[in-house]
């Protein structure tokens, strides 16, 4: 298909779109968390609802992606209306259709916010939950249905590529990136356009662009539902990078534990194939591009790149030093794009909507929005995308609606397993790379972790150290041994059992894994320890017990 | 090839810029203790023994995988780098069950070499202990678990110098091994040539001849690189 | 004579290997006692543990009695030297660390061929009570100075009895005395 065709049949979608009677867009959220509580059957029931009923020409049923609050899922949401039900079920679901669409009347205390705090229950928008958000890479997530490709052109969906192919050199598309101070979403926050730019200047002509979908943090699930809900903004983006560095193969790599995730995106290139938007000359241009997807087998470490480029090569996953890096030498020893599944996201709006516009969200330093996986002990847990530097304090008692239970917020855990706990002291810290880096955290991929006052920070310090334990891959020495010796010591200072000789061991241990370790994942590993150490030693020091000391005393001789 | 300045503990060495940092250090007698690396092996920096400071570089380095670069300043002995060779020393004595008063290589290892390079007198961390398995399958050899210190020289010289691929590793963190074929008996093995190339490239008393006893295990891990050396003559011809 | 030291030497969890080195010294034990009292050891007939100035503590903990022990001697000493590889670090006396404690007995009382039908392992009041895992002196009380080595020297001990009883600190890396196995 040409460029001119395309547009043809762009235009002939949207004069079908228009011409529908349909005045009610019923969404039923069929995310992962949604669909494990049963949003699957309540669609079902749904549509054969709508159907037994005749409401046809009326009612659209739409399966979603994710939309949002996730705690109060199975979520419906009125998409024209504006107005979202919770905790839908098979059998609620038909008075909500008789009443809410038929009738027009809603059905107050079902709906989302119904106990909030505001009378924002009417519109879900008014609430601070949606208020303070600010969609750019969850823009169609919970909106459109993500197994269509017609619903993602309408949502001006492929205009981006189109205008990188036709109307930008790649040099521009790059400097449109590097304009936006876009970075890397994965953890590290690596300038995106300086990261294009390297690749694109590497003389090749075998280049690698790779999607980093292993997410592979506890508590984490942006990159899931982004790809569960918006393949195709992924996709684009990952095409539009293709042609700013001059890839022509790339590689989606999407860890094993996300079915859904792997079923749509697939769904997505195969769509996109048939569509002429992936494959040979691409609209009708010289620019060729096709990607695969590489299924993740579970380990954590695959999600760090020269371990996953490892990994997609067939070895077995473990990193290598860089340099050099994937940018020099990558994928096959060619250079190779990596980046996160969130960051391709970002791509589609700054190309479309300009660097400058996406530069100025966010903080001098941190551009853009982020996306987290709000989650723990917070009224209203699940996706969220923020402008960067918004307060924590904004995200856990505004978006987040409080604390459960009216407990008091004691931490709050950032960035995984290789992240850090923030305590109340600092709870309106800006959520950008550099705030949570002085507070000895980091933003990391965008885990949210919400403790309470019953939240124990030393075992906090230990789950997360166990889980480092378990998934480093035992290549270096500092992680494979480290990580079991901080980890025991940890048990140990649990178990009430720790002595001050122990906790002097940790803090030796800690430093030197992170000074020392082969990749990130062992640098990091103790960053949740020594963060706790940092802000909670207390709770460390209350656990141990003199008594358990090694006898020091010496007396003299008589 | 041009040659480049590297400043390496306060001294200026030229040298050309397809050499490791190691390389350079090892040709100007700069002490740098290893055990991942053998010469004629591809390197993996897996042990971070050989880790030094590079001004201008906020990570320590391991120098058997970085190449030097002009105007590379170099530091290899620092107090910092020292006390955190010696950490990585206790840890692989830690590590495993390393009892050099039983083993063959007694006397002869390189671990033991390197304790004492290190100045390691006793092991601060507590011994892990774990289970691991001898390997007496091989009607020539024995691969002893207890004493492998995953330094993964054995897989390499089996995989590029014998071209066998006999050796790999299996599992993650403190639980990898080193495993022949799929994780069946050695003796078993359908790949294994019985060359005894991974017997000289053991730097401990991991893999060994039986019939011999304690301290009586001789290694020769410098006849990996004089065959490859030889390999190159041949081709030569 | 008012400066004369005090030494103990004791035998935990080992093979009295280390005692046999030290025996090793030969004649320089008159050096030795020109400066220094041995007043307890295996070798010297001494029920009580005293106080004294140097102890060299042979193995390693492996039961409730060694526990006891150590701890007493450590109480009773200026210096505490943990002396050979089973009290540095274990050695062959933690070689039954991999295995659960029952095993280990079992397999001594119970399964050695060389055992009668029937046999059970000990376990009278009267005996001491073996701990989970043999750990070296450093696990359970502060340690001022290790000899490791499956024995040391009788050298290396020399050397360090003269070090510390003419006041001085003996180093064994700068000696080229250190020695595993």
């Amino acid at each position: 298909m040409n460029r001119l065709d395309f547009h043809t049949k762009i235009a002939a979608l949207q004069q079908l779109d228009k011409t529908k009677t349909v005045q009610h867009r019923i969404g039923i959220c069929c995310g992962a968390g949604c669909i494990s509580s049963g949003s699957e059957e309540i669609l079902k029931k749904l549509e054969s609802e709508v159907q037994q009923r005749g409401l046809s020409e009326k009612v659209e049923v739409i399966p979603t992606g994710c939309m949002g609050p996730c705690n109060h899922g199975p979520l419906l949401k009125h998409l024209d209306q504006h107005t979202i039900y919770q905790k839908v079920n098979c059998t609620n679901i038909t008075s909500i259709l008789q009443q809410h669409v038929i009738e027009q009347t809603l059905i107050e205390d079902q709906l989302l916010f119904s106990d909030s705090r505001t009378n924002a229950h009417a519109d879900y928008r008014a609430d601070p939950f949606f208020k303070k958000q600010c969609k750019i890479a969850l823009r169609n997530c919970g909106k459109i249905n993500p197994e269509s490709i017609e619903a993602y052109l309408l949502q001006d969906g492929y205009k981006a590529l189109d205008k990188a192919l036709f109307e930008y050199t790649p040099e521009e598309i790059i400097g449109e990136i590097k304009h936006s101070r876009l970075r890397g979403r994965g953890g590290a926050g690596y300038p995106t356009g300086i990261k294009w730019e390297t690749v694109y200047k590497y003389v090749n002509n075998e280049k690698y662009v790779i999607c980093n979908g292993d997410e592979g943090d506890p508590g984490a699930f942006m990159d899931r539902s982004i790809l569960e809900g918006d393949p195709f903004s992924v996709l684009e983006g990952i095409t539009i990078a293709a042609y700013a560095v001059g890839a022509s193969k790339g590689y989606a790599y999407i860890r094993g534990e996300y079915p859904l995730a792997i079923k749509r995106f697939e769904s997505a290139l195969k769509q996109a194939r048939k569509w002429g938007l992936l494959g040979n000359q691409i609209l009708g241009s010289s620019f060729h591009f096709d990607l695969e997807v590489r299924i993740g087998a579970g380990a954590f470490v695959c999600g760090e790149e020269t371990a996953l480029i490892a990994s997609i090569e067939g070895k077995r996953g473990t990193p290598k030093p860089r340099p050099p890096f994937p940018a020099q030498s990558g994928l096959w020893g060619k250079p190779t794009l990596i980046n996160n599944v969130e960051t391709f996201a970002a791509i589609v709006p700054i190309v479309l909507k300009g660097g400058e516009w996406y530069s100025e969200i966010g903080t001098a330093k941190s551009a853009g929005t982020k996306v987290f996986a709000l989650a723990g002990k917070v009224n209203y847990a699940g996706l969220i995308e923020v402008p960067m530097g918004t307060s924590l304090r904004e995200i856990v008692f505004e978006i987040g609606g409080g604390m459960q239970n009216q407990a008091s917020f004691k931490a709050a855990q950032t960035g995984g397993p290789s992240g850090g706990c923030i305590p109340i002291e600092f709870l309106d810290v800006k959520m950008d790379y550099e705030s949570l880096l002085s507070l000895g955290s980091i933003m990391g991929s965008g885990g949210l972790i919400i403790m309470d006052e019953h939240s124990d920070m030393v075992d906090v310090a230990r789950f997360f150290m166990e889980f480092c334990m378990d998934e480093s891959c035992g290549k270096c020495v500092p992680c494979r041994v480290g990580t079991k010796m901080m980890h025991d010591l940890l048990q140990k200072i649990c178990i009430n059992k720790g002595t001050n000789k122990d906790l002097e061991r940790l803090e030796e241990l800690a430093l030197y894994v992170k000074e020392t370790s082969l990749c990130g994942l062992g640098a990091s590993a103790p960053n949740p320890l020594l963060s706790t150490l940092r802000h909670f030693r207390s709770e460390y020091e209350t656990r141990i017990h003199p008594s358990q000391d090694t006898v020091q005393d010496k007396n003299q001789s008589g | 090839m041009n040659t480049i300045h590297v400043n390496i503990n306060n001294i200026e060495i030229p040298t050309t810029a397809d050499k490791t940092i190691l390389d350079v250090c090892r040709e100007h007698k700069i002490d740098i203790p290893t055990m991942c690396h053998l010469k004629g092996l591809s390197d993996v920096g897996a042990c971070r023994l050989c880790i030094v400071e590079i001004e201008g570089m906020n990570k320590l380095q391991s120098a058997c995988t970085t190449k030097v670069a002009d105007h590379m300043i170099i530091q290899t002995n620092t107090d910092r780098i020292k006390k955190y060779r010696r950490i990585t020393t206790e840890l692989f004595f830690a590590e495993r069950n390393h009892v050099c008063s039983v083993c063959v290589a007694n006397g002869k290892c390189e671990l033991q070499n390197l304790g004492y390079q290190v100045e390691m007198d006793h092991v601060r961390y507590p011994f892990l202990f774990p289970q691991c398995e001898v390997d007496t399958s091989h009607p020539w050899y024995v691969m002893d678990h207890n004493r492998c210190i995953m330094c993964t020289r054995c897989v390499r010289v089996c995989q590029e110098v014998e071209g066998a691929h006999n050796w790999d590793v299996m599992n993650r963190g403190h639980a990898v091994r080193i495993i022949s074929d799929f994780n069946t008996p050695w003796g078993e093995s359908t790949t294994c040539t019985s060359c005894g190339k991974c017997l000289h490239a053991c730097p401990t008393g991991a893999i060994w001849p039986k019939a011999i006893v304690q301290g009586q295990l001789e290694k020769k891990p410098e006849i990996i690189e004089e065959l490859i050396e030889k390999r190159k003559m041949h081709d030569g011809f | 004579m008012k400066n004369r030291k005090k030494i103990a030497t004791v035998w935990l969890g080992g093979c009295s290997g280390c005692h046999m080195s030290f025996l090793d010294i030969d004649e320089r034990i008159l050096d030795i006692i020109q400066l220094a009292d041995i007043v307890k050891s295996p070798i010297v007939d001494q029920k009580e543990f005293p106080y004294v100035d140097l102890a060299l503590v042979e193995g390693s903990v492996t039961c409730d009695e060694h526990l006891a022990e150590i701890k007493n001697i450590r109480a009773k000493s200026k210096m505490l030297i943990a002396f050979g590889d089973c009290a540095v670090m274990t050695n062959v006396t933690g070689m039954r660390n991999y295995f659960p404690l029952n095993e280990v007995l079992d397999t001594s009382y119970v399964n050695a061929i060389s055992n009668d039908e029937g046999g059970e392992s000990p376990s009278h009041p009267c005996l001491m009570k073996l701990n989970d895992k043999a750990v070296p002196l450093q696990e359970v009380v502060t340690v001022d100075f290790v000899i490791p080595g499956c024995p040391p020297d009788a050298d290396t001990i020399f050397y360090v009895l003269q070090e510390f009883l003419n006041d001085r600190t003996p180093n064994l890396s700068t000696a080229h005395k250190l020695k595993y196995g």
